[in-house]
């Protein structure tokens, strides 16, 4: 427990940009919040002001999501191919940590820290974005920005997705650090070429798309379907948009999640069963790298 | 049970290529063994399977483990410097310093700080800003500190300047080795660590070519300084090396008749490296 602790942080010392890049996306917030220009005049009604301080509050946390997104798959790519580049895998093979220990830190600083580490910048930002709007407007929107109902929700609703991510996001995770514990270069291409070498094939020799479409479905359009449900209705009832799932109130992000439907999922579990094998053959492969 | 390093039939392939062709070997607790050959002899292949960092064919024991399956528990009792350049750039030398004593049970965080405050190396400082002689210096204070039997060193000193490998062999001796404590090493700079030494190991494409103490080198192998009158009663006694020298030729002799080499000229211990070159200048250059 105590070496995945020292393990962890040292992720955290050599990938400053874990915090950095976060603290900076908060710091342009917090400046267009404080500067910019917001033509508030068409929403009036009630229910809108509702609806535009909590699309605020979420737009923002989708900006956090994808740029954490696109940066765990890079760190992920990154870091066991980075040690052997500068050889530095010679000073942390000289040390008593053994090497499941040292892929499995990496895996959960992927899949938990980073994401916990942009969950927090996300939510000073938008603490601090809402009392500066309700500050400068001194009108309904700040009001609307400050709905403690609305901003629990949300936090609900972010941390349930980061667990849900890791889990159906494992076997991508698993896979792009198989390559990086295994190319000698050019890692990004090696992680991209094999799969789409893949689809080519079947697609010559069988002449079908399952593999396209099982790869699709993984990266940008299963996850939500699966650990959410109605999600448009949903979230449109959620910041109490006309339209939304019978707009009841109080609006509910329970409503939303469905942890029961993804854990009995096929497709959740066939993909945390592929990521364990390909963590596990990533760990095999780290083993015997020395150097580039 | 008590050796260190137990290796029979070492062996490790490239492909279809030996690198290391069925080594024996033991070493004792207590040694400083320096592992000696040419570029490409398999030293470092050796020193490798030692640590735990490739698999290999063949029995082999370090502290009484497997290597390449038990390396992380090994390695509490073994501690490498595979190269000074391999600090990673971006740590601190403070963070290494704490990073160390967080994972390693037998390191003595208050030695490696006396260690560095002879050495005047900020703890604040990057590692990628510190010079080639003071990396040297914090990973070798990293793992003098370190409570280990077995110490592996693999050209420790590539790169550093004269003072820098002095300081370096110098810290080793007075403030490590003591007789609980096992050195092997390989280097290239044969002549600077031939007083240090008590057993060589010379490889030669990937095989052992000599083992023995530096005590019985010195009663199996002679060299004889012989003039151009005696050469050829020097040559009868069966020089397995001659060595052309300003006026007189080098004769090396092993397990030969002390008295009948004196008769031919000044008879001396050889140099490890005379011995190295002598023992390898056989095989095709």
């Amino acid at each position: 427990m105590n070496e995945y602790l020292w393990l962890i942080r040292r992720e955290l010392w050599e990938n400053r940009a874990i915090w950095i890049v976060p603290s900076a996306i908060g710091a342009v917030m917090v400046l267009a919040a404080l500067f910019g220009h917001v033509d508030v005049t068409l929403m009036n009604a009630a229910p809108q002001q509702g609806a535009l301080g909590g699309v605020l509050l979420f737009a923002s946390g989708v900006v956090f999501l994808l740029v954490m997104s696109a940066y765990s798959a890079w760190y992920l790519l990154d870091c066991l191919y980075a040690e052997r580049r500068d050889r530095s895998i010679l000073f942390w093979k000289s040390l008593p940590i053994s090497d499941a220990a040292t892929v499995l830190s990496k895996l959960l600083t992927a899949l938990l820290v980073i994401p916990l580490v942009y969950f927090a910048a996300a939510d000073l930002t938008t603490v601090v974005i809402a009392f500066i709007v309700s500050v400068r407007a001194r009108s309904w929107i700040g009001g609307a920005l400050w709905n403690p109902g609305q901003w629990l929700q949300l936090q609900a609703l972010w941390l349930y997705l980061i667990a849900t991510m890791a889990v159906w996001f494992l076997p991508l995770a698993g896979w792009l650090l198989l390559v990086s514990a295994w190319a000698r270069r050019a890692a990004t291409l090696w992680s991209i070429l094999p799969p789409l070498a893949a689809i080519w094939a079947e697609r010559a020799f069988f002449g079908t798309d399952r593999l396209a479409r099982v790869f699709a479905d993984r990266l940008f359009t299963g996850y939500p379907g699966s650990a959410l449900r109605n999600l448009q209705g949903s979230l449109f009832a959620l910041f109490g948009l006309p339209g939304g799932a019978a707009a009841t109130t109080p609006i509910s992000v329970w409503r939303l999640l469905d942890p029961v439907r993804f854990m009995a999922s096929r497709a959740t579990w066939i993909g945390v069963a592929v990521g364990v094998a390909l963590t596990a053959a990533a760990i095999r492969v780290r083993s015997r790298a020395v150097e580039l | 049970m008590t050796s260190i390093i137990e290796a029979r039939d070492l062996t490790k392939r490239y492909g279809a290529q030996l690198a290391v062709d069925h080594a024996s070997f033991t070493i004792q607790p207590g040694r400083i063994v320096g592992l000696i050959g040419p570029n490409g002899a398999g030293k470092t292949t050796v020193l490798r399977a030692v640590l735990g960092l490739a698999p290999y064919e063949g029995h082999l024991r370090v502290l009484g483990r497997e290597p390449f399956h038990e390396r992380a528990a090994l390695l509490n009792e073994a501690s490498f410097i595979a190269d000074v350049a391999v600090l990673p750039g971006w740590l601190h030398v403070d963070q290494a310093i704490d990073f160390v004593a967080g994972v390693h049970p037998r390191f003595r965080r208050e030695r490696a700080r006396a260690l560095l405050e002879k050495s005047r190396i900020a703890p604040k400082r990057r590692i990628r800003d510190l010079s080639r002689g003071m990396k040297t210096q914090v990973h070798l204070a990293l793992t003098m500190a370190i409570d280990a039997r077995l110490l592996v060193l693999d050209e420790p000193t590539l790169g550093l300047d004269l003072l820098a490998r002095r300081n370096f062999y110098d810290a080793l001796v007075t403030d490590y080795m003591d007789e609980s404590r096992t050195i092997l090493v390989t280097t290239h700079q044969v002549e600077e660590i031939e007083n240090l030494l008590t057993d060589l190991l010379f490889l030669d494409q990937g095989r052992i070519v000599l083992d023995a103490s530096l005590e019985e080198i010195a009663s199996r192998y002679a060299a004889v300084a012989v003039g151009a009158d005696r050469l050829p009663d020097a040559r009868a006694l069966g020089p397995f090396h001659e060595r052309r020298a300003l006026g007189r030729t080098m004769l090396y002799f092993e397990n030969a008749d002390r008295a009948a080499l004196a008769e031919c000229g000044d008879v001396s211990v050889p140099s490890v490296a005379d011995l190295f070159v002598a023992k390898l200048a056989g095989r095709a250059a």
